[in-house]
């Protein structure tokens, strides 16, 4: 079982909420990772995110973030702030997000013990299916914060000397 | 009168906001709107046709499966093109997996708790609810050390000042009614029910290759080479994994899930008497097993105004009355213009104007079948299989009435269905089907390998000019279907229309109210400020609107909004 994961939320035909899977495909392409780091893109998982989580003891959840402030800005969130506020009243599966996981995990005993939310502030979130540039240009500031994520967890991700082509196939040209 | 607003501030956009008139103590008129994700067409105009499902999956990440099938359908539609029987077989497997895990997880996360009190489990006796939960199944998980285990669980919690996951719900509303002890059983199954969905959703990786987004299909069948011996994509030992997940899966939803449904339902039998709003239904044939999908292990069909003494049948994914009697209106939506038309010649303009419950109020297109509104979903999937005269299900919606009747009290029968309580009830009754044929499914699959046949594969071609087809697909939420027209080999128009899109649609050219809102109409609220019984009607239909945007939350917010005017 992996013992950390990453995991990009996002949708990528939302603009600059694909932000997470873009990420972490990126960081894939650019970082040779341990075995034991599991990078998932989620898409957009809602009440099953809690199962993508299990068995895992670290895990960096990469996200665009509803904030105040300019997009592209990046934010980063602990546990106690992931879970500050009351979880939601879900009218559909879709509802329950990052902190309703935590939650689910918790009452049932479980859950990572490490986890830390970092993201940028979107500025397109219509129909689309690329990143637009205040958030593209934050793309190598958010990566490089992963990267220091996984080594304050002990992980030493190793820059590939010849990046690979990250497999962003939304962004493809018709 | 009041007039009740009730908005989960979700996410930036992307949410299902209900709004009714309360008079007298019930509901006397109720709008239904919603950020409905759309516009997949202005993304895959003039891609190639064979990748549009790749695409058709992120529509929504919580159906990623069902939009993935019902997209490879609608290509092979066009093109009639056939798939290999090995092919049919793996996606039924997949549907049935995902629709378990589906119906799983509504009951237990997303509706229960608007039945059952959370925090009057407090006050259960174990023993007692150890020894009712045994009357009803055999199930291992019954045991007063379960039972007691929960419960310590549940006041650790309560004890640090917290209720976690639990924190907002309407506790201690008039409208709960089960005793301490059944409560505690749903909170002990509640816990369960999260590692069952677990192992559905594994079941589905194994077959799709990867979850949440599968990776296995093909226009023309799917890309699971089969080899028994090597480290293939299917082998005897995946086959087997596969067996072994669904099973545990199966034996849950007979043992925990379907019996749950009809004890919790028998204690609340009013609620046969509200909700049946639009009592058109309809549902498309699915589960095929034959390679050229004539027979099918789920009839479809269309009932009219309730009638339960006929059926309209669907023998086909071909049937040309449906495809010619679908259409949508965006008479009351925020779109461009005031039409109604097939979906093969839909577009999506928007165009922005402002809440008014007079005019134009939602994003979801408003569909209609023969001009008519239609209710779709597990609700309108067993009653056409009921009146078909389909066995399995009979078997299953029987005794899901008798063994209800007996804590009611009364004698049920399937026209009661028609109602909020009987749409959860038909969940559970559809997923006890689907797991009888999750396993002959899975025999199917596992005999034809075993003649010899390792066909997954039919190539497509496309021919010049213009083609179109439909890909139906009787999902957790209902019938979806995929229009597509392909000119020269790449997509020309391409419309989703997605069964809470059927459900959730607002009024049309005609003023014809939507299914949610008709269904609305006459639900008593008892507490305007905290409006349970309207969100027991809403959820039974396990809406499924906030496809688009997920946006961690950073500044943390409101729960929802319930404002009374």
């Amino acid at each position: 079982m992996a013992r950390v994961a990453v995991v990009g939320i996002g949708n990528v035909l939302n603009g600059d909420d694909g932000l997470g899977p873009y990420a972490v495909r990126v960081l894939e392409a650019t970082w040779e990772l341990p075995p034991e780091v599991e990078v998932v893109d989620a898409g957009t998982p809602g009440a099953d995110l809690a199962a993508l989580l299990e068995g895992v003891w670290a895990a960096v959840i990469v996200d665009a973030v509803s904030a105040k402030g300019p997009p592209g800005e990046l934010r980063r969130y602990e546990r106690t702030e992931i879970l500050h506020a009351a979880p939601r009243l879900a009218m559909s599966p879709h509802e329950p997000g990052v902190r309703e996981a935590l939650l689910t995990m918790e009452f049932q005993g479980g859950g990572p013990r490490e986890i830390v939310l970092l993201g940028a502030i979107p500025g397109d979130l219509e129909l689309g299916t690329s990143l637009s540039p205040a958030v593209k240009a934050a793309l190598p500031a958010l990566l490089d914060g992963v990267v220091a994520e996984l080594r304050r967890l002990g992980i030493e991700p190793c820059r590939r000397s010849e990046p690979l082509r990250p497999d962003i196939w939304w962004e493809r040209p018709v | 009168m009041s007039r009740i607003t009730i908005d989960p501030i979700s996410r930036i956009e992307g949410h299902l906001r209900i709004d009714v008139d309360v008079e007298g103590g019930k509901v006397s008129k109720a709008w239904s709107s919603g950020t409905m994700w759309r516009g997949i067409e202005n993304i895959l105009q003039g891609r190639d046709p064979r990748e549009a499902w790749i695409f058709a999956q992120r529509i929504c990440g919580v159906c990623t499966t069902v939009h993935a099938i019902a997209s490879v359908r609608s290509v092979e539609n066009a093109l009639g093109l056939e798939i290999p029987l090995n092919a049919q077989l793996i996606r039924n497997l997949i549907v049935i997996a995902h629709a378990l895990h589906d119906h799983i997880v509504h009951f237990y996360q997303l509706s229960a708790l608007d039945w059952v009190d959370v925090v009057s489990a407090l006050k259960a006796d174990p023993a007692k609810a150890a020894s009712i939960a045994q009357s009803l199944s055999a199930w291992p998980g019954n045991s007063v050390q379960e039972m007691k285990a929960v419960q310590d669980k549940l006041k650790d919690f309560v004890g640090k000042g917290q209720l976690g996951i639990f924190t907002n719900g309407y506790w201690g509303h008039p409208a709960m009614k089960l005793p301490p002890e059944v409560n505690l059983i749903a909170v002990a199954h509640y816990l369960q029910a999260l590692d069952y969905q677990r192992l559905a959703l594994k079941a589905v990786a194994v077959l799709g290759s990867k979850t949440p987004n599968i990776q296995n299909l093909a226009v023309g069948g799917v890309a699971n080479a089969i080899n028994m011996d090597a480290a293939a994509p299917i082998n005897m030992n995946k086959l087997f994994a596969v067996r072994s997940q669904l099973e545990k899966v199966v034996e849950f939803v007979q043992q925990v899930y379907f019996p749950d449904v009809c004890a919790v339902g028998g204690m609340y039998p009013e609620w046969l008497k509200y909700g049946a709003g639009v009592t058109n239904y309809m549902a498309m044939p699915e589960l095929p097993t034959d390679a050229k999908a004539t027979k099918f292990d789920r009839p479809g069909g269309i009932i009219w105004g309730g009638d339960l003494t006929k059926v309209r049948p669907i023998t086909s994914w071909k049937d040309e009355y449906w495809e010619k009697n679908v259409t949508e209106s965006i008479a009351r939506s925020f779109y461009d213009g005031d039409w109604q038309k097939s979906p093969y010649d839909g577009t999506t303009d928007p165009k922005v104007t402002n809440w008014d419950a007079d005019k134009r109020y939602s994003w979801v297109k408003a569909p209609r079948l023969e001009g008519k509104p239609v209710q779709v979903g597990p609700l309108a999937d067993v009653l056409v299989s009921y009146v078909s005269g389909d066995p399995l299900t009979r078997k299953w919606a029987d005794r899901c009435l008798e063994g209800a009747g007996k804590v009611a009290g009364a004698k049920l029968n399937p026209g009661m269905l028609q109602s909020t309580l009987g749409r959860i009830a038909a969940r559970a009754i559809r997923a006890a089907v689907l797991s009888e044929l999750a396993i002959k499914h899975w025999t199917l699959l596992a005999e034809n390998i075993g003649k010899g046949d390792y066909a997954i594969y039919n190539e497509p071609k496309f021919p010049s000019g213009t083609i179109r087809g439909f890909g139906v697909h009787e999902a957790p939420r209902g019938t979806l279907s995929h229009w597509v027209v392909i000119e020269n080999g790449k997509i020309k128009n391409y419309q989703a229309v997605v069964p809470s899109t059927w459900n959730a649609g607002p009024r049309d050219g005609k003023d014809q109210p939507g299914p949610y809102e008709a269904s609305l109409v006459g639900n008593p609220i008892a507490n305007p400020e905290k409006p349970l019984e309207a969100l027991r009607t809403v959820h039974s239909f396990d809406p499924c609107l906030a496809c688009a945007i997920h946006t961690h939350d950073g500044d943390g917010a409101e729960i929802a909004k319930v404002k009374v005017l």
